[in-house]
């Protein structure tokens, strides 16, 4: 049993210099790369040249197939995974090669794809994966909204939908003004995941930071430090805490029961006699969508969406 | 030690660490915006309980596991009873992730009750000649267990989930959400009734017949109370490894092997021992919290190895 500890989905991106030279190289000598038009798009090892508009495309990230679906660009394979809900139709008609965590490189390289973008949860493949074709690393990390916008452009340069990419781009821009004009005012927050009886917190410089930096959000528990995977507090903790608002990611979620298994895992005196709880602060993410499609232009609309909406229907409290 | 004082000192040990346990916390008990009585009511009183009652229960479980096998490196644990109930934990997860948190405890503590059961009839079948035989398809039983628990859980997204039941702590302990744990303050006294039968267990098979025991009639019982036991603490807090392991080693290398004497002062450390460690890992890095289970494997792993190493003082045996 000792190694689930292993199967993290989230594990640190590594970016190695010879990660990079890989890439480069396995490009370099693609006979593809260089027939076709190349373009040189921003990706997380740095600026990369591939092949433009490229036929078949693999895609082994989930922020990548939201943002690329949003684009309107059509994808071949995808990983084997229960998706978000907005994605099912994108995954119901691309074909499953593997995991996120090891692809089916037989199923990928018999499709002969001319281009892979990786990235995320399937970063650590990406140098196997440009063996067979082309694979640009577009891991969305430290700055999700900022990158997630980049990776768009990128997308919309790649497959020449410049136009389309830079609609969303300025739909993204326009509700991050939004949320930070709703959260004038509106007092701090706590993001909470729980997760089978369990809760940990997250702060500004997390996979879910940019909650607060981003939306200008303020952290109710400014201390919080750096952790991938939050940490773990009790409900006590909450209660001291006091905040104004509290953002829920249901892990346990990813089922489909949005919401209702955290919220009774919240039902205590403890989190009731918060001011968010007493305000009805609480807000239950959708979580699927924030937690594993993070930094995908249709999750992050999604999620600024939802976020502005609670806030703005609260008044401000000081 | 006197008797008179062994227990003195041990009443002395397990108040002061109430009290610590009470006191000690993320929120402030006197100064905070937290109403202190009811922070002590739903947070500090219930999760001081949960300790002490996962603690003696667990070490007990240990004792009867230990004694059933007859092999002093095995517990709970290797007969697949927290695997099952993790199993069902998953079952009703997925079938009614809504359902109250007392129900969910039922449906594993039941999943845990069939695992065990299935175990011991796997139990039957196997030669007692060599006592290690049964440890370690035991650890087969729970190994095919838990594998299976983990592909439900790989298939549907819940491996994170299931992690929260494999590492023990309190964080999550609140009124309403433990008390599925006072199943051990029922079950320990009935084990201390039980306490000669279980000792004459611990001779083996043929010893125990000779000397009138209904041996299947015992073994089953023991570990009915084991699985119930196991289930419950999982269920309510999570596996916390070792505790059954190291705590009957102690208090047996101290004392001997005479379980109606040692009972008591074997649930006795096991809860102290808990508390401690969840005390720690309040401490450790105050306000986040890190698992007594964690502490407990650190510091008990030293001491264990410890024990393994150091000589035997056997005043009674």
């Amino acid at each position: 049993m000792k190694s689930i500890g292993i199967v993290q989905p989230d594990s640190e991106p590594q970016e190695t210099p010879m990660n990079r030279l890989a890439t480069l190289a396995a490009l370099a000598l693609t006979p593809a790369a260089l027939a076709a038009q190349t373009v040189e798009i921003e990706t997380y090892a740095g600026p990369v040249s591939v092949p433009q508009a490229p036929e078949k495309v693999v895609v082994l990230d989930i922020a990548a197939i939201d943002s690329l679906s949003a684009l309107g660009v059509s994808i071949d394979a995808v990983p084997q995974f229960t998706p978000p809900a907005y994605l099912a139709d994108v995954f119901a008609s691309a074909q499953p090669v593997g995991s996120l965590f090891e692809p089916d490189f037989e199923a990928i390289a018999s499709l002969g794809p001319s281009l892979i973008v990786a990235g995320g949860r399937s970063q650590a493949q990406v140098e196997p994966l440009s063996q067979i074709a082309p694979t640009v690393d577009m891991t969305i990390w430290e700055d999700v909204v900022g990158q997630g916008r980049a990776r768009l452009e990128a997308y919309g340069k790649l497959f020449a939908r410049e136009g389309k990419a830079a609609e969303l781009v300025g739909e993204l821009d326009a509700a991050v003004e939004g949320a930070k004009a709703a959260a004038e005012g509106k007092g701090d927050a706590l993001i909470l995941l729980v997760n089978g009886g369990k809760i940990s917190a997250y702060g500004d410089d997390s996979r879910f930071g940019w909650l607060h930096s981003t939306l200008g959000l303020p952290e109710a528990y400014p201390d919080l430090t750096a952790e991938t995977h939050g940490e773990a507090v009790s409900f006590e903790f909450v209660a001291e805490v006091n905040p104004d608002w509290i953002l829920v990611i249901d892990r346990g979620a990813a089922i489909g029961q949005e919401g209702e298994a955290a919220s009774a895992v919240l039902d205590t005196p403890l989190i009731a006699g918060t001011t968010a709880g007493q305000n009805g602060q609480i807000v239950y993410l959708e979580s699927a969508r924030l937690y594993i499609a993070g930094g995908g232009i249709n999750s992050m609309l999604g999620t600024i969406g939802e976020v502005t909406e609670a806030l703005e229907g609260a008044a401000a409290s000081n | 030690m006197k008797p008179v004082t062994l227990w003195l000192a041990a009443g002395l040990i397990l108040a002061a660490l109430i009290c610590a346990s009470v006191l000690i916390g993320a929120a402030s008990l006197f100064s905070g915006d937290v109403d202190g009585g009811l922070l002590i009511a739903v947070s500090r009183l219930p999760r001081t309980l949960a300790a002490l009652l996962a603690g003696a229960g667990l070490a007990l479980a240990g004792v009867v596991v230990q004694m059933a096998v007859q092999n002093r490196l095995v517990e709970p644990g290797l007969v697949g009873t927290p695997e099952a109930a993790m199993l069902g934990l998953l079952a009703v997860t997925l079938i009614a992730p809504g359902a109250s948190m007392m129900v969910k405890m039922s449906v594993a503590a039941a999943a845990a009750l069939v695992g065990t059961l299935c175990f011991m009839a796997l139990a039957r079948h196997v030669p007692r000649r060599d006592p290690v035989l049964l440890p370690l398809v035991g650890l087969i039983y729970g190994g095919i267990l838990g594998a299976a628990a983990l592909w439900v859980a790989w298939t549907t997204d819940l491996v994170q989930y299931l992690g929260t039941w494999m590492s023990g702590e309190f964080s999550g302990v609140l009124a309403g959400r433990y008390e599925l744990l006072w199943i051990v303050a029922v079950l320990a006294p009935l084990l201390y009734l039980a306490a000669d039968r279980i000792t004459l267990l611990g001779l083996g098979e043929d010893a125990a017949r000779s000397l009138g025991l209904n041996y299947r009639q015992t073994l089953l019982a023991g570990l009915l109370l084991v699985a119930i036991i196991t289930a419950a603490v999982v269920v309510t807090v999570g596996a916390i490894p070792f505790v059954g392991l190291v705590v009957p080693n102690i208090i047996s290398r101290l004392r001997g092997d005479n379980l109606r004497r040692n009972l008591p002062l074997t649930a006795w450390l096991g809860a102290s021992a808990v508390l401690a460690c969840d005390i720690l890992g309040r401490l450790i890095r105050w306000p986040y919290e890190i698992p007594a289970g964690t502490i407990f494997a650190v510091f008990g792993a030293g001491v264990f190895l410890w024990l393994l190493n150091a000589a035997p003082r056997r005043a009674h045996a």
